[in-house]
């Protein structure tokens, strides 16, 4: 395997004279190379911005340490940063705790119906995040029906304020579940049976193999997760913004949106100070996860036995079981997109009740129908989604074998692909409108400039999936086949990526919607001709047009449940065929 | 070997590509447009600006105004009367626009030959991107509302004022002063716009120059007491639409004209005028080194005519011109024909007041 052989003869005299500089693998080094050409550029606008003053013609002015000092004298920075933490932590435990659950169901029993979580966790993913906040709202919110119901039986006003901690983590953490579903039942669909198998001969209970063996091997592939949610949620916008704000409960976002906001002239020099915080918050996360993945070689489950996962035949119980699915599948699916199917046949929105239903018209079916948003954004959404999968699945899933197999150097692509996770999505938005603008080639505000922006941004999710993937193939089966004399390439070619198949389709389809969804990255990059979706949505919402923006949203569900259906079936096409 | 022959043609391929897109940016650099048009008033003007207009053949319009009521119509429009110009724009609000617009220009890449939006006039004109010009329209507009400089011209009028839940809050008991909205049995029941100068901030600017620095901290030192909401998840229309929504009673410092919009369609919901009103044009200019300036005067023209204006007025925007009529549902918020005192906030005001306001709510209101 080329990949293992370490470092050229060319590059040893050079190593030699550098003795205490790891050698790099020749692939990792060219890899290395690519992110850094991507990373590296925002970086060092993020780096710059929050070193200097921000003149009003955007120029940067003279050097300043101000923003950092800003940032922690400031008042609000440690109340934000402690709401931050509980907010981030409590997201990734309600999401990780549920869907986890969800994917061991849907995957490890004989639940009837399981197999419709996946239709409706895709489903879900495509409900763009501001429209399934707003849903989330108008169900808990002041004059919601829940509100409206706890009223009517116990005859006291204001039941439930939504507007609190607990309301941001409960409506960002249950958005954080499909995702968490997905990734998760990817890992336990690729477990071997036979080491539960061969804890239940040894004498384990059932339910004990289960707990110790499949979820213990399942651990790391948690933690990474759990850091990926961590971290989105640490840099999330919209629930902080329309949940906290309203409750007067600030996190790090907020406070930084407003500063960089306030005055009409942007301002991002505090917004750099805090991105830069925050990459190395999240540098000392990734070595504490490494540490973690040395012992990997635990984890490995697949095999060149075969994997077939084992299904546990819980009996009556699997009612109860479906019951809980069904549950998910109301409060995860059903409530926040029958909302928006209801809003979309009104001329405004003002809480569920039957009067609204007297209102009801396809007026804003017809307005999308007709010339403009709809039509003109949605052939470039797609190539932005496609595109954009397609660059970053087949990347990362070379990044992160290498992680896992710990080739010399790798552990660098790992901490570079998660760089761009802590990039706040405005920010790298500026940073990126600031690139493009300065470079010799004709990128600026075409649609090549915003795939090029969304791989970049979405290089974590696919990093994430794979690595959850790579981390259980067993190095025999390579190892098998490059003593029979295949090269490194095609081993991963051959060996590897059929084996992380099921994975790469579940990742693509994953980085597909999320980079269609994108609201803030696009929105300064978009020119005249390359509209895309999101920023339609994002438009209509801004401009209060909040039910047509719901018609759109329906349609845009129904088309993306539509790709993610025909990926599903691909996925277990290929399941049935490795 | 083939693989290294293909790579290499492929350099060359991207090397020639690069040359030529840095030659072309080179050619668009050196070929730095005529901008004396913008300020010429002889008689020949509008054939000028044809013959020019007809060379440039295209015009780019970046504007806060919304897509499909109001930046279509007018696209169709101006092609209609000037076919020759193909006219294409980007919406975003005004701060991505001067953030857009401020990175062209220091790039020498400019993109946008005209910009529109609520403030954008001033902060060009702070950030040195602004270009004198002048228009035979501009005497139709009333002189108060124009800009002596010439930097930035008046599109389009904002009212701001309260907006209320009618299940919520009976007409006859809502508040209808500033010192109406002191009553405790508002606490914890109005909300304000947060993340947007023409929000909370411009409540505090209005005040301050209103009454006085004093009188207008003392004022809000009680207003404090009455916990107002932040609403920091998008602009004064989506707050709007929360009242609508039975989430808040009442929003204060939105654009007044939205609610009479979506009373229009049946909402619960009315606007309130409390006096002394604030009132903010939105702004248009021409940015420095527009590589269009023939084709951007005829725009300008076109925005700040009869014509121009109606069909901001069809959008539901509040026209600058008094000889074009706001539409009949939203006109009783004007405050001229409410009978109610306004405060015609110039753009240099609420530049220089910005800071120091957001700066008062942060302490009082966060």
């Amino acid at each position: 395997m080329t990949v293992r052989s370490d470092t050229s003869a060319s590059s040893r005299p050079l190593l030699a004279a550098l003795p205490r500089v790891p050698a790099i693998s020749p692939l990792v080094a060219v890899l290395v190379a690519i992110l850094l050409i991507l990373i590296v550029p925002p970086a060092i606008f993020l780096l710059r911005i929050s070193l200097h003053e921000t003149m009003p013609d955007g120029s940067l002015g003279p050097f300043t340490l101000r923003f950092y000092e800003s940032l922690f004298t400031g008042r609000f920075f440690l109340p934000s940063l402690y709401n931050t933490m509980i907010y981030s932590l409590g997201s990734a435990v309600i999401a990780i705790v549920i869907g986890t659950v969800q994917a061991l169901i849907v995957e490890r029993t004989n639940t009837p119906g399981r197999n419709l979580a996946f239709f409706a966790a895709i489903l879900s993913l495509g409900v763009p995040h501001i429209l399934y906040t707003v849903a989330w709202l108008l169900l808990l919110g002041r004059s919601g029906p829940l509100n409206d119901l706890i009223a009517f039986v116990t005859q006291q006003p204001q039941a439930i304020n939504v507007y609190s901690m607990w309301g941001m983590i409960l409506i960002e953490g249950i958005g954080f579940v499909p995702l968490t579903f997905l990734l998760m039942s990817a890992v336990f669909r690729s477990m071997d049976a036979s080491f539960e198998e061969a804890a239940i001969v040894a004498g384990a209970s059932p339910l004990r193999a289960f707990w110790e063996v499949t979820l213990g091997m399942g651990v790391p592939a948690i933690c990474a997760l759990a850091m990926l949610i961590f971290i989105r949620t640490f840099e999330s916008f919209e629930v902080p913004a329309l949940v906290g704000l309203a409750g007067n409960i600030n996190v790090l976002t907020t406070t930084i949106y407003q500063s960089a906001r306030r005055t009409g002239a942007p301002n991002y020099g505090e917004s750099g100070a805090y991105s830069i915080c925050l990459i190395l918050i999240v540098t000392v996360l990734l070595i504490w996860q490494n540490n973690l993945a040395r012992n990997a070689h635990r984890y490995q489950t697949i095999t060149g036995k075969g994997f077939r996962p084992r299904i546990v035949d819980l009996g009556p119980w699997r009612y109860l079981s479906a019951a809980l699915l069904l549950l998910l599948f109301l409060f995860v699916t059903v409530i926040p997109a029958a909302i928006l199917v209801f809003t979309s046949f009104l001329p405004f929105y003002e809480g569920v009740n039957l009067e609204s239903f007297g209102r009801m018209s396809l007026d804003n079916y017809v307005i999308l129908f007709g010339p403009g948003s709809f039509r003109d954004s949605i052939v470039n959404t797609l190539i932005l989604g496609a595109a954009t999968a397609t660059i970053v699945v087949p990347f990362t899933a070379l990044c992160a074998w290498l992680v896992v197999r710990q080739v010399k150097g790798a552990v660098l692509l790992d901490h570079l692909t998660m760089l761009p996770l802590v990039f706040p999505a405005i920010i790298l938005g500026v940073a990126f409108l600031n690139i493009f603008v300065n470079m010799p080639l004709p990128l600026y505000g075409t649609l090549l400039s915003i795939i090029i922006a969304s791989s970049v941004r979405y290089l974590s999710y696919g990093m994430r999936y794979a690595y959850a993937g790579a981390l259980q193939i067993q190095p025999d089966l390579e190892g098998q086949a490059a003593v029979s004399g295949a090269s490194g390439a095609s081993v991963f070619r051959r060996i590897v990526l059929p084996l992380l198949a099921p994975t790469l389709i579940n990742a693509w389809l994953l980085v597909f919607l999320l980079s269609v969804q994108a609201v803030s990255l696009p929105l300064l990059l978009v020119g005249p001709g390359s509209e895309v979706m999101a920023v339609t949505l994002f438009e209509l919402w801004q401009n209060g047009q909040v039910t047509e923006l719901a018609s759109m949203g329906v349609l845009w569900m129904l088309l993306m449940t539509a790709v993610s259906a025909v990926f599903h079936l691909m996925t277990r096409r290929h399941q049935m065929n490795v | 070997m083939a693989r290294v022959a293909g790579g290499s043609g492929f350099a060359k391929c991207l090397a020639t590509g690069m040359a030529v897109a840095c030659l072309n940016v080179a050619v668009a650099a050196a070929q730095a447009p005529d901008a004396s048009i913008l300020t010429y008033t002889g008689p020949d003007r509008a054939e000028r600006l044809i013959a020019g207009a007809k060379r440039e053949g295209q015009v780019t319009y970046y504007s806060a105004m919304i897509v499909n009521q109001a930046l279509r119509p007018l696209t169709t429009a101006f092609q209609k009367k000037y076919p020759f110009i193909k006219m294409t724009f980007w919406r975003a609000d005004s701060e991505d626009i001067q953030t857009r617009m401020s990175a062209e220009i220091r790039a020498n890449k400019l993109v946008v030959d005209i910009a529109e939006g609520t403030g954008i006039g001033e902060l060009a004109v702070r950030a040195g991107m602004a270009q004198e010009a002048w228009s035979p329209e501009l005497a139709g507009i009333p002189e108060y509302m124009r800009d002596p400089r010439k930097l930035w011209m008046p599109t389009r009028m904002s009212y701001f004022g309260m907006a209320y839940n009618t299940r919520l809050v009976p007409a006859a008991s809502a508040p209808r002063t500033y010192e109406d909205l002191l009553d405790p049995k508002w606490k914890g029941k109005m909300v304000w716009p947060l993340l947007t100068h023409v929000g909370a901030p411009l409540f505090v600017t209005n005040l301050r120059l209103t009454r006085g620095e004093e009188k207008a901290r003392a004022y809000l030192e009680k207003l404090r007491t009455q916990n107002i909401v932040n609403f920091g998840a998008g602009n004064p229309r989506t707050l709007v639409d929360r009242v609508i929504a039975g989430e808040y009673p009442i929003a204060l410092q939105i654009f007044a004209h939205h609610p009479l919009i979506s009373a229009g369609k049946g909402a619960p919901v009315a606007a309130q005028l409390l006096p002394p009103v604030a009132s903010a044009p939105g702004t248009l200019v021409i940015p420095k080194g527009s590589r269009n300036p023939h084709a951007a005067l005829l725009l300008m023209d076109f925005l700040l005519s009869k014509e121009g204006q109606t069909i901001l007025v069809n959008a539901e925007y509040l026209p600058v011109r008094p000889d074009v009529e706001p539409l009949a549902t939203i006109a009783p918020i004007v405050p001229s024909r409410a009978g109610v005192q306004e405060n015609f906030v110039t753009p240099e005001k609420l530049n220089s007041h910005t800071e120091a306001s957001a700066k008062i709510v942060e302490e009082l209101f966060r």
